[in-house]
């Protein structure tokens, strides 16, 4: 292994994950635990920030990748693992044998996605999916009533193994079809119909992470069932990973993606319908966020769909602007949260005058998702709308922006609920200062960018260009 | 002074203003009034600053801001002003600072209120000034979203139901605008959004033009008031507090029609031509309808929410008629507009504050009881009907002008139109405004200085531009090319 430096990234999280587990064996409180935890999350951040510009093959060439797409990403990676640690400060949605224990599972699936954006080799990347996959598996299922975690888990589960199942049948037709593993060999070979017929089943596990239709079905459960925090981290990063993975997957297609277009149109627009509409009837907000994250994975699907870099750019500009966003709406939902329980959208209500703050990032949340300025939602939108015009699908933007404000109508209600109806008896609700300080800092990411998307635009374009 | 650049300045007005509001503890209502005052004043005072130094005889786009701000994707923060822009700019400052003097009893959740109403006319600048697409879009949505809490929270008569039907039928406008101007950018070649470059001749064929062209009239005509897709605007006029009706109808509207004059018809002229024909229809039987509903109505709001339906048909039928006058006169009739629906708001929202009733049966001979008060009102109704001394009667008559020119036959149903208009707005004058005493209503009392001020000042400039219209006429001709 040359170049030790280019994983600095990494072995932040690997820190983090040795010192959180030796936190859980020698038995310190969770508050300490947790201290630790936020700590080395932060260090994260900084080395993924000071690690941008690396480049190189740490590995033989062609294996694991570190370029401007795979840091791109990895910051988007740990910024959403620090916030859901952040968010992880209240566990009362944890089961409370397992608080302390958390951290570790926090650490080895984010190390499992840090690794899936760098791996350029079939089996690399299976591994690093499996990885990330496993932490998630158990973060589901500790939630303090038994039967919602183990429902959650069991759902994400039995789908996981599932859609990585076929994923692996995937791969072993792409190495059937080409006659190895490395994505750049396998792009450069010309795209035979075993080939893409592989490519489609691979695509399987992926549009799984990224919670698309036909196999979505477990994101509202699993939002639902899981601890708050875990919801987070599922949402955001599990969603900046499995974006990075699709365009890996995707770019083995080389020049010949007419197929797999098709496909995505269809998986695209499906899965913004089906997720809208669903979300138009939910009661639990954590079930709302669920179908609108299915909802969000067909937008994200119309940048990847036109194998274009603009496309391909929108997408990340459009999933890394997504993670402060969605960190919003959690952080209302953790902070107010009784005795761990889901709070459902009544709940809400006179939350504006319970707390002031709180209304406020449940409002940037809620327009940051419908894609309202001074959010970058509304950028984000355009970018990948501009992407799926110059491919030539002016239809597919109309249908897109009319499923834009039907999931208007749902945010709204949820803003109304917090904005409208008195409080009645609710009692106000006092934020810790980490609560605080995650909030001013969530907003103001948000509505900087949404004011000047310019620097997060210009890494996601620089990501985009290594890859196309 | 020429290097100020005092167009950002005044987009910076409400912006700087709303953060205050937001740093404001909420007990401190006078001051969160005050600055949000102020704020409207400053921008007042700049925009008229910006009439006087906008060079009329040289025309074109001044006090021209160009920053890049997306660099790769073409996209720039342009500012800068055409004739149509300083008249408009000038609107919503006179809207916003007396706006927020109409306000100026607001009681319940002051903060807030200010803090969504200048994030409001912060989107409204914004789009006044633009010149990149997605600048424009940008404030655009900016200034349509924040309609939903000003209803919904400080509203009244379902509220709610308005507010959310308001939102939502914005929306499928802007639906419809998010594919036609992404293709603008996207057809032309992918390099810039400017609206200025797009606009040259040549940019577009013929057949794009005629197709893209609908989705921009329609999405922007949706905020317009269009015909038939006006129903959430009588509404939502209803539902709104005050200042909300105020700013609806006196600037948010205009936003839909300057939107179709600056990109619809700006850019695809060629597309404008061939559907012009129809959409003067459409807004032919939206001078009509609005009118004719408007002799139904009961509720005073709902009279004026269907009269504005009415003008601004007028407005989209000059826009319609792509000649010189008629866009002069469109241009007018939404200055005109805005300030008159202003008025004619705020002279409703002091009777409703007293009374909390709206409805014209109840009323009678108010003139008797609150003459100053009802005097506004008088005024409004007037310049609605188009009376001569007026600005609106200007507007009208060059709108009507060349609509006899261009389309003969919907001219004269327009003009049949305004028969109706003269005739619900005599009915409400003499039902509730005269007629008979209603003892009910004698202990209301006149407005307080204060709240004579904004009005005062809004019949002065309806009667300022009434007598002398070549001030208005030379500023928007400088843009549309005929003076």
């Amino acid at each position: 292994m040359n170049q030790p430096e280019l994983f600095c990234p990494e072995f932040a999280l690997l820190l983090g994950a040795l010192l959180s587990f030796a936190c859980a064996a020698i038995g310190t409180t969770t508050r300490t635990a947790w201290l630790v935890s936020l700590a080395c999350a932060l260090i994260a951040v900084g080395t993924s920030a000071l690690a941008l510009p690396y480049q190189g093959q740490p590995f033989e060439a062609g294996i694991y990748t570190v370029d401007a797409f795979s840091q791109v990403l990895k910051l988007g990676i740990s910024v959403a693992l620090a916030f859901a640690i952040a968010i992880a400060e209240r566990q009362d949605s944890t089961r409370a044998s397992a608080r302390t224990e958390v951290h570790f599972f926090f650490y080895i699936s984010a190390l499992g996605m840090m690794m899936l954006v760098s791996a350029t080799e079939l089996l690399t990347l299976y591994i690093a999916l499996e990885l990330s996959a496993y932490g998630l598996y158990i973060l589901a299922a500790l939630h303090r009533h038994e039967r919602l975690g183990s429902e959650a888990a069991a759902k994400y589960i039995l789908f996981g193994a599932a859609a990585s199942a076929i994923s692996l049948y995937g791969i072993s037709l792409i190495y059937g079809a080409t006659q190895t593993t490395y994505i750049a060999e396998i792009a450069a070979s010309g795209g035979s119909p075993l080939l893409i017929a592989g490519i489609v089943l691979t695509l399987a596990g992926v549009l799984y992470k990224l919670a698309a239709f036909p196999v979505h079905a477990w994101a509202p459960d699993t939002y639902q069932g899981a601890p708050h925090e875990a919801s987070s981290y599922l949402a955001t990063a599990s969603k900046v990973a499995a974006v990075g993975l699709l365009l890996r997957v995707l770019s083995m297609a080389g020049s010949n993606p007419d197929h797999l277009r098709t496909i995505l149109i269809v998986v695209a627009v499906l899965s913004m319908s089906v997720g809208n509409l669903s979300a138009l009837f939910q009661k639990d907000f954590k079930r709302l966020l669920g179908f609108s994250a299915v909802a969000h994975a067909g937008y994200l699907l119309l940048g990847l769909l036109t194998f274009s870099k603009l496309g391909a750019a929108a997408a990340i500009f459009y999933v890394l602007t997504y993670v402060p966003i969605v960190v919003c709406a959690f952080l209302v939902i953790a902070a107010i949260s009784q005795n761990g329980a889901n709070p459902s959208i009544a709940s809400l209500a006179g939350l504006y005058k319970r707390s002031p703050l709180l209304g406020l990032v449940l409002l940037v949340a809620m327009f940051g998702l419908a894609g309202i300025p001074p959010t970058p939602g509304l950028a984000g939108k355009w970018f990948l709308f501009s992407a799926v015009i110059e491919d030539g699908h002016i239809w597919l933007v109309l249908v897109a922006a009319v499923n834009a404000t039907i999931s208007l109508y749902y945010y709204l209600l949820v803003v109304k609920e917090a904005y409208l109806t008195p409080p009645g008896d609710r009692a106000d609700i006092k934020l810790s200062p980490t609560y605080s300080v995650v909030a001013f800092v969530a907003i103001a990411i948000v509505t900087f960018t949404g004011f000047y998307p310019a620097p997060v635009w210009s890494m996601a374009s620089s990501a985009a260009s290594v890859l196309l | 002074m020429s290097d100020l650049p005092i167009l950002s300045i005044i987009l910076l007005c409400p912006l700087v203003a709303f953060v205050i509001t937001l740093l404001l503890p909420e007990s401190k209502a006078t001051a969160i009034k005050s600055v949000n005052a102020l704020a409207g004043l400053v921008s007042l005072v700049l925009s008229i600053v910006v009439w006087t130094q906008y060079d009329t005889t040289a025309g074109g786009y001044q006090m021209m801001q160009d920053i890049p701000w997306v660099e790769d994707l073409g996209i720039r923060y342009t500012v800068a002003v055409d004739g149509v822009s300083v008249v408009l700019t000038l609107l919503n400052a006179i809207v916003f600072f007396t706006g927020v003097l109409s306000m100026w009893t607001l009681e319940k959740r002051v903060k807030e209120f200010f803090a969504f109403m200048g994030l409001l006319v912060f989107g409204v600048f914004g789009v006044f000034i633009s010149l990149d697409i997605f600048v424009f879009f940008f404030f655009y949505e900016v200034a349509v979203l924040p309609m939903y809490p000003l209803i919904a929270i400080w509203g009244s008569t379902r509220k709610e139901y308005s507010a959310m039907k308001l939102t939502l039928f914005l929306m499928v406008g802007s639906a419809l605008l998010f594919p036609g101007l992404i293709a603008l950018f996207v057809n032309s070649g992918g390099e810039t959004w400017n609206l200025v470059t797009l606009s040259e001749p040549g940019t577009f064929s013929e057949g794009f033009q005629i197709f893209v062209y609908p989705l921009l009239y329609v999405g922007f005509g949706i905020l317009a008031g269009m015909w038939p897709f006006h129903s959430w605007s009588p509404i939502g006029h209803v539902a709104a507090p005050t200042a909300v009706s105020m700013l609806h109808a006196g600037v948010l509207m205009k936003l839909g029609a300057f939107g179709i004059l600056r990109i619809a018809i700006g850019v695809l002229p060629l597309g404008a031509a061939y559907w012009a024909p129809t959409f003067a229809v459409m807004a032919t039987v939206g001078i009509v309808y609005g009118a004719f509903v408007a002799m139904r109505q009961t509720d005073f709001k709902y009279v004026i929410g269907f009269s504005s339906v009415s003008h601004m048909g007028i407005v989209l039928l000059g826009l319609n008629t792509l000649g010189v006058d008629g866009t002069n006169g469109a241009v007018f009739q939404m200055f005109a507009h805005g300030i008159m629906t202003a008025l004619f708001f705020s002279a409703v929202g002091f009777i409703y504050d007293q009374t909390h009733d709206r409805d014209i049966r109840n009323f009678g001979g108010l003139v008797g009881q609150i003459p100053v008060a009802t005097s506004f009102f008088i005024i409004a109704a007037l310049c609605g009907m188009g009376v001569p001394g007026f600005a609106s009667f200007w507007a009208e008559l060059l709108v009507f002008i060349e609509a006899l020119r261009v389309f003969p036959i919907l001219g004269i149903a327009a003009i049949a139109g305004l028969i109706f208009t003269a005739a619900y707005i005599l009915r409400v004058l003499g039902k509730a405004i005269f007629g008979p005493t209603n003892p009910k209503w004698d202990h209301l009392v006149e407005p307080t200085a204060w709240l004579t001020i904004p009005r005062i000042i809004l019949i002065a400039v309806l009667l300022f531009f009434g007598f002398v219209p070549s001030i208005m006429l030379d500023m928007i001709g400088s843009a549309t090319g005929g003076r």
